[in-house]
């Protein structure tokens, strides 16, 4: 085998990597992806749960974590929930101007059984994101969304609908919701806190020859 | 006050945190995936962050400042347990570190909470936030791998074969254990082991993992007195570069 790669890093010399000469052509390997849970965070204590986007994971635990890690390090948090992809139920969008519930042909299906919780969400236009306005308890996700338009549906415009069943939410426990509430002293994570151009501009002065970088 | 006693304590939890911290940093950008690069960075910074307020605990009590003390001594020095200062090694290894680390840090800084050494009660406070995501995620990750993949599992399996003795090593008895107890600084070496053992238990007994048989291991000591492995010095050496380059620069 060749040498192990150099690198100015003294921990890529230390992972001991060998260069890897590519044959010419070998056949594509098939995407080896996880499964996708949708996102959604909270920001304030009282403020809507809104939707933050998508994360592969294997389930609905790393899920949670891989979700904390790419959508509440950067903003405010107090809370975070994750449900699979395919466990939500969502309408056509609509117009951007009216409400899609409008639109939707009304659904006299009679359903009997238990009636469970769902979760409903707006999309108010497109290119925000799906915010929660509140819940239905109904037998069907069908009543669910014949229940949230008579319960939101005063709302305009509403784009898009997403119902959830709240069995299938993973939520952020009691005990878990310290864990936004980190150290507030670590300017030195952002690099604004590092102000140091007067010092750039002083030394390019004394050093005539930098000017022009 | 016993101030003696207290500063033993607080230099080898700092000195702990410190080592495990920059260790962790040494994921940053070669993370076996992109959350979990985020998340060891993320993880690494908070236990620096932790270390810092713990070093400036030891100058309000007579110690160098902070700086001072964690980038110019040297190996024999240093009170951390040497879990913390062995190599990244592979993922696997990693991330059995940070279990059984963290496990017995949240526990740690649990008990700490009723501290009679007010400063050291209430970083335990502040810290519980931080601290509570660490474990979860330690958690999360070992109950996965530890019943996902034949691969997954004789990996995490031999990592904490070669894991465990050091992590015994966490609990080494201090010459002051007697006074810390006494003087209600902290519950003690032991009572914090015994709390552990059964967290860690508990965890594993949600994988396919075994754990070692405590019995017939000898613990790795010495960390606490300055003894180290032939990895910290290296690792020292390598965190202080840039100080070394330059010592009086302002940042």
């Amino acid at each position: 085998m060749s040498n192990p790669l150099q690198s100015l890093d003294p921990r890529i010399n230390r992972l001991g990597v060998h260069e890897v000469t590519p044959e010419t052509l070998v056949p594509k390997t098939g995407l080896d992806q996880f499964e996708t849970y949708e996102a959604f965070l909270q920001k304030r204590e009282g403020a809507k749960y809104e939707h933050v986007g998508p994360v592969h994971a294997p389930n609905e635990e790393m899920a949670f974590l891989f979700a904390k890690e790419q959508y509440s390090r950067r903003m405010t948090c107090v809370g975070l929930f994750v449900v699979k992809t395919d466990q939500i139920l969502t309408t056509p969008f609509g117009p951007n101007d009216n409400s899609i519930y409008d639109l939707l042909p009304t659904d006299n299906e009679v359903v009997s059984g238990d009636p469970q919780v769902w979760e409903v969400f707006h999309l108010k236009k497109r290119g925000i994101q799906h915010h929660h306005v509140g819940s239905v308890s109904a037998p069907s996700a069908i009543v669910a969304l014949t229940l949230a338009k008579e319960t939101f549906g005063a709302e305009r415009p509403v784009v898009n609908v997403w119902i959830i069943p709240e069995s299938q939410i993973r939520f952020t426990s009691s005990e878990e919701k310290a864990i936004w509430d980190t150290l507030k002293d670590k300017k030195y994570r952002d690099a604004i806190s590092y102000k140091v151009q007067d010092r750039i501009d002083r030394y390019k002065q004394g050093h005539p020859n930098l000017q022009s970088i | 006050m016993k101030p003696e006693a207290l500063k033993e304590l607080i230099y080898k939890m700092a000195d702990d945190l410190l080592i495990l911290g920059h260790r962790n940093s040494e994921w940053t950008g070669i993370g076996p995936l992109l959350e979990e690069d985020i998340a060891f960075s993320s993880m690494a910074q908070d236990k620096v962050g932790q270390a810092q307020n713990l070093y400036q605990i030891l100058h309000s009590l007579g110690e160098s400042e902070p700086d001072i003390v964690a980038f110019t001594r040297n190996a024999p020095q240093f009170h951390n347990c040497q879990l913390v200062e062995l190599p990244i090694g592979e993922y696997d290894f990693s991330l059995v570190r940070h279990f059984l680390f963290d496990t017995a840090d949240a526990l740690r800084w649990e008990m700490l909470t009723i501290s009679s050494y007010e400063p050291l009660a209430q970083v335990a406070k502040k810290f519980q936030g931080e601290i509570r995501y660490h474990v979860l995620h330690a958690k999360t990750w070992i109950t996965q791998l530890g019943s996902a993949t034949e691969e997954s599992i004789s990996r995490l399996q031999l990592a904490l074969n070669y894991a465990f003795p050091f992590a015994l090593g966490i609990f080494e008895s201090s010459p002051y254990e007697k006074e810390i107890i006494a003087e209600g600084y902290f519950g003690g070496e032991e009572l914090l082991k015994e709390k552990w053992m059964e967290k860690i238990k508990s965890v594993l007994n949600e994988t396919q993992l075994i754990l070692p048989d405590e019995k017939i291991i000898t613990p790795v000591l010495g960390g606490r007195v300055g003894i180290h492995t032939e990895h910290l010095q290296p690792l020292l050496d390598e965190m202080t570069e840039v100080v070394a380059l330059e010592p009086h620069a302002e940042w």
